[in-house]
């Protein structure tokens, strides 16, 4: 990235803690801008050299554990790969960080991602067999590799749920994630569970619920067509109930 | 597990719904859903007309004259409008559903709204003199 000719960037950031206050509000704060800074950055020198009770996730500073997705300027980004350079290239003057939109506040930029993590977990995302283990481990060809290609780069960091019209208004649905993670098992040629998949799947409160409204696919930050996943979800559905297979 | 307490207030930061924000695959989603609802309301609406013919040909024909009004023709019109985006965009949503063009939906959605458009202004040709005429 180009230098840039700043020394301070205005960082506006939500602030909420439900237990002493009664209405959100946004602090400002001016921090002192160094090259190569990301969003993450600019929220540690506010934690660690103004106001140490701001809240907000973080772990690898890497991009890969997906803990610090939060809405900035607009979009939904994880913090640690944002660079506060390319946010005001894209024409911003100064830094909005909000917590993800949809999902209850914990304390400043800590949403509740419970029901994320129930409906991941629900959808069994981990491999199931009905043969012996082999000796070393089971081969996949490069082929059938890359039908998961897209989908195994998902770090869960929930932008995609917290996107979605169909889990605002579904209380049931299991969300974009869980449903691009249940393709990205049935396409597995590893696994043996494709059917009950399927049947997990196939409802209301599976892929049927997907509207193709693409906001999961635009919010993802790691460029993951969600929607894709879902279409073939769909597809296989009906395909398993053609044959009879449920 | 994190459970709201009770007495703790819940707040949502839901900036993402500012119209500049949404984007082109939620807007296609709003309009079918809105013109979805405009054929529904018509199809009631046709129905009730329609059934004037259970009290005689007299009351099917005075509805059917009061209906000659342009106001009725200027909402047929709108009528025509949603039903082009509604198939079109419906069209493009079986695309999908069948794998085409997931990758490609927002082209997929400027061409829904241009054939829309055009079919649109064809129609409004047509009903210019029933409305104004």
């Amino acid at each position: 990235m180009a230098k840039l000719d700043i020394e301070r960037i205005r960082l506006k950031v939500y602030r909420f803690d439900p237990e002493t206050d009664r209405e959100a509000r946004i602090d400002t704060h001016d921090v002192p801008y160094v090259d190569g800074m990301t969003v993450l950055d600019a929220l540690f020198h506010v934690l660690e050299k103004i106001d140490g009770s701001l809240a907000f996730r973080f772990s690898c500073r890497e991009g890969i554990c997906g803990a610090c997705a939060m809405f900035i300027n607009g979009s939904y980004r994880l913090a640690c790969e944002t660079q506060v350079a390319r946010v005001l290239r894209e024409g911003h003057r100064e830094l909005h960080v909000m917590p993800l939109p949809h999902l209850p506040v914990i304390k400043d930029l800590v949403v509740d991602m419970t029901r994320f993590w129930q409906n991941y977990e629900a959808i069994a995302p981990w491999i199931v067999t009905r043969t012996a283990d082999p000796e070393k481990e089971r081969l996949q060809s490069p082929a059938q590799r890359k039908l998961i290609d897209e989908y195994v780069g998902c770090i869960l960091c929930g932008s995609c749920f917290s996107s979605c019209p169909s889990v605002w208004t579904g209380r049931e649905y299991l969300g974009p994630n869980a449903m691009m993670k249940t393709y990205r098992w049935v396409v597995d040629s590893r696994d043996d569970a494709a059917v009950e998949r399927l049947g997990r799947a196939g409802n209301e409160k599976g892929a049927w619920r997907c509207h193709t409204i693409f906001n999961c696919t635009e919010a993802c930050p790691k460029k993951i067509n969600q929607t894709s996943a879902i279409q073939g979800l769909k597809r296989r559905t009906v395909a398993a109930m053609l044959r009879g297979a449920r | 597990m994190y459970r709201p307490v009770a007495s703790r207030e819940v707040r949502y930061a839901d900036l993402d719904l500012w119209p500049f924000r949404i984007k082109a695959g939620m807007w296609a989603w709003i309009l079918h859903r809105v013109t979805g609802l405009v054929i529904v309301f018509y199809l009631v609406l046709h129905i009730l007309v329609i059934s004037s013919v259970l009290w005689g040909p007299g009351t099917f024909d005075a509805t059917m004259d009061a209906l000659r009004r342009p106001v009725f023709a200027a909402g047929e019109l709108m009528l025509v409008g949603a039903g082009l985006y509604h198939g079109l965009n419906g069209i493009r949503i079986i695309l999908f559903d069948l794998g085409v063009g997931i990758r490609q939906q927002k082209a997929f959605f400027a061409g829904v709204l241009a054939l829309s458009v055009v079919g649109f202004a064809w129609a409004a040709k047509v009903f210019w003199p029933l409305i104004f005429g």
